[in-house]
């Protein structure tokens, strides 16, 4: 299974950009930018402001996507998938969270907290806000390439779940013993489509652009930005 | 497409391992009862779906859970690929990392049970993926390991999904006022919210090449899946159950089978308001005379992300022998049910069952089982 890519989105140390903004796409060590509701939606998003990091990082990544690939306003829902890959994911919202349980046995926990706990209610949220009812779910993996929601992307194209999914990769925290390479924070989202000469395949897990094997997020997310020949055309959305 | 066989599984519930859960079932029995693993004073319930003897010094959890689990199971080769699900995965750990101050985020938190299984099992794949899609993990690890066998990108894959007790979970589920003071009823008109459980729950999955080469049994084939979002809200299901009508639609055109030929269906049935409602009018949109259902979790407690490949063991079971056991808890069902569900075993007759799940974030995902295929 080929697919190609409608668009990309990515938030780093070095700040947003997306495919046809021309920016330059760099993981780095640092502090995030911080994330407010002007730098994805016109109109007004009433919980933005009260979402975990991890669901603005990852929201905001998938709408800078949709946006570059054209698809940020819609009328009727549609059938994309939508899949994250994560190494900390929301940690740093459960550790939070759980020191709203600790002192008074329970009863200070917070409900809104508790919602976010899962990292899939990150998906939740670009699901409801986006109209994708796709299959929508999390992969996580320790000291991988971060390519795990790619990869796992071309299996739903290529196994007829969807033909359009938004996948990538959020992680909002460093952890304290991160892999070498890993002690980068941001996300990156791209929207790929089913395409048979589509430049992005897979063989036995490798993900490959053109032929050529990806190294990792940062590789794959550097070719979509640089080769825009290479994306299909939003025609038939 | 390849066909896919689940070629062997075991689960450790509140009520036991496989045998003594079916057999509990049978006889109406509930695993949900006081005694949870930690103060219960300001919540609005006391009572769980707990697996006993998890506590032990110096070890998560989990990772008794999982070594029990699989103490009497150790069988699998060693390409075999390996999936995991789970909600909070390791949460025990992270509740003490935080009752001794700790700030800092560790990888440790995330990722020592698949890393645990992976070594426990001899496992040589660097394939490894852990699935985290709320309560639907399980059932959507299922589908993911039938459509890689199917594909034949696979021909073994072992799925193991996990959830343990813990006051993390507890905790909010009491504050979303989700939990039901007594033991959950599902499907029952007058049901309060859900009882939490735990459980670990394993599946292996073969293509029919691989069983008939290793000389292995079927406990039955998965023959369709699908998966599907609401896009509606963050904790509760769209009312219409627009995700999980397009997720058992997706599982019926799989399995090539119209929906008349689903024999009877093993429902989430989580035993909150919402939720129940939903799911019976899904199936009621889908089948207009919904088949035999029922619900395990008045039994063993909502095993969150392990629910999935529990209730993928029981309704095998159920295929198997041609009944589904009571819903534990059940006293007057939900109007809406009408007949379809019961506080006493239903026997069926047909081949086809179906089981879904569904979760937060408006997530679904719906298996189509075979019996014998």
């Amino acid at each position: 299974m080929n697919a190609c890519i409608l668009g990309i989105g990515w938030i780093t140390v070095d700040g947003l950009g997306t495919g046809r903004g021309g920016e330059a796409f760099r993981l780095t060590c640092g502090s995030l930018p911080s994330l407010k509701r002007t730098l994805f939606f016109d109109d007004p998003h009433p919980r933005f402001g009260r979402l975990d990091p991890y669901t603005k990082l990852g929201l905001g990544a998938v709408s800078l996507a949709l946006r570059d690939a054209g698809l940020d306003q819609w009328s009727e829902k549609r059938p994309f998938g939508l899949v994250a890959a994560t190494e900390t994911g929301c940690m740093g919202t459960d550790l939070a969270y759980f020191k709203t349980v600790v002192p008074d046995g329970g009863s200070m926990a917070s409900p809104n907290l508790f919602a976010y706990t899962l990292p899939g209610c990150m998906l939740g949220e670009a699901s409801i806000h986006y109209g994708l009812t796709g299959p929508a779910f999390v992969v996580s993996s320790a000291c991988g390439d971060r390519l795990d929601g790619v990869r796992s992307a071309l299996d739903l194209l290529r196994w007829g779940f969807c033909d359009t999914v938004v996948a990538g990769w959020c992680d909002p925290y460093v952890a304290a013993d991160a892999c070498a390479g890993e002690a980068t924070p941001g996300a990156v989202f791209l929207v790929l489509r089913s395409a048979p000469d589509g430049p992005v395949s897979a063989e036995n897990g490798q993900i490959r652009w053109g032929g050529e094997p990806v190294a990792d997020i940062s590789a794959f997310a550097e070719s979509a930005r640089m080769r825009p020949s290479n994306r299909c055309s939003v025609i038939g959305v | 497409m390849n066909t896919v066989h689940v070629a062997a599984g075991g689960l450790l519930s509140a009520l036991g391992d496989g045998d003594a859960l079916w057999s509990a079932l049978l006889e109406g029995r509930s695993g949900l009862r006081p005694g949870l693993p930690f103060g219960t004073e300001k919540y609005v319930s006391d009572v769980g779906g707990w697996v006993e003897g998890l506590e032990s010094p110096g070890q998560a959890r989990t990772e008794v859970l999982l070594r029990r689990l699989f103490a009497g199971y150790l069988d699998v080769s060693a390409d075999t690929l390996l999936l995991t699900a789970s909600t909070k995965a390791d949460i025990g750990r992270l509740e003490e990392h935080v009752r001794e101050g700790g700030e800092e985020l560790s990888r440790a938190l995330g990722h020592a049970p698949a890393a645990l299984l992976q070594k426990m099992l001899s496992l040589e794949s660097p394939q490894h993926r852990h699935i985290n899609a709320a309560c639907a993990s399980g059932t959507i690890a299922l589908a993911i390991a039938a459509a890689m066998i199917a594909d034949g990108e696979a021909d073994s894959v072992l799925v193991c999904a996990f959830d343990v007790m813990s006051e993390f979970v507890f905790s909010g589920f009491s504050a979303l006022k989700a939990l039901s003071p007594d033991p959950a009823r599902p499907f029952d008109r007058e049901r309060g919210g859900l009882s939490l459980g735990e459980a670990g729950a394993y599946a292996l999955l073969k293509s029919e090449r691989r069983l008939r080469d290793e000389g292995g049994r079927s406990l039955g084939g998965i023959v369709g899946w699908g998966i599907a979002s609401d896009a509606n809200h963050i904790t509760a299901p769209s009312r219409e159950g627009t995700g999980l009508i397009a997720a058992v639609e997706q599982a019926l055109a799989r399995a090539c089978i119209p929906a008349g030929d689903v024999a009877a269906i093993h429902a989430h049935g989580t035993g909150t308001v919402y939720n129940d409602a939903m799911e019976l009018t899904a199936f009621r949109s889908l089948f207009g005379r919904i088949p035999p259902l029922h619900s395990i979790k008045g039994a063993t407690g909502h095993t969150m992300g392990a629910a999935g490949v529990v209730e993928t063991l029981v309704a095998l079971k159920s295929l198997e022998t041609g009944c589904i056991p009571p819903t534990v808890g059940l006293c007057v069902p939900d109007e809406a049910a009408g007949g379809c569900v019961s506080n006493v075993a239903q026997n069926f007759l047909g081949d086809c069952m179906l089981t879904t799940n569904s979760g937060f974030g408006g997530t679904n995902a719906a298996l189509v089982l075979r019996r014998g295929v």
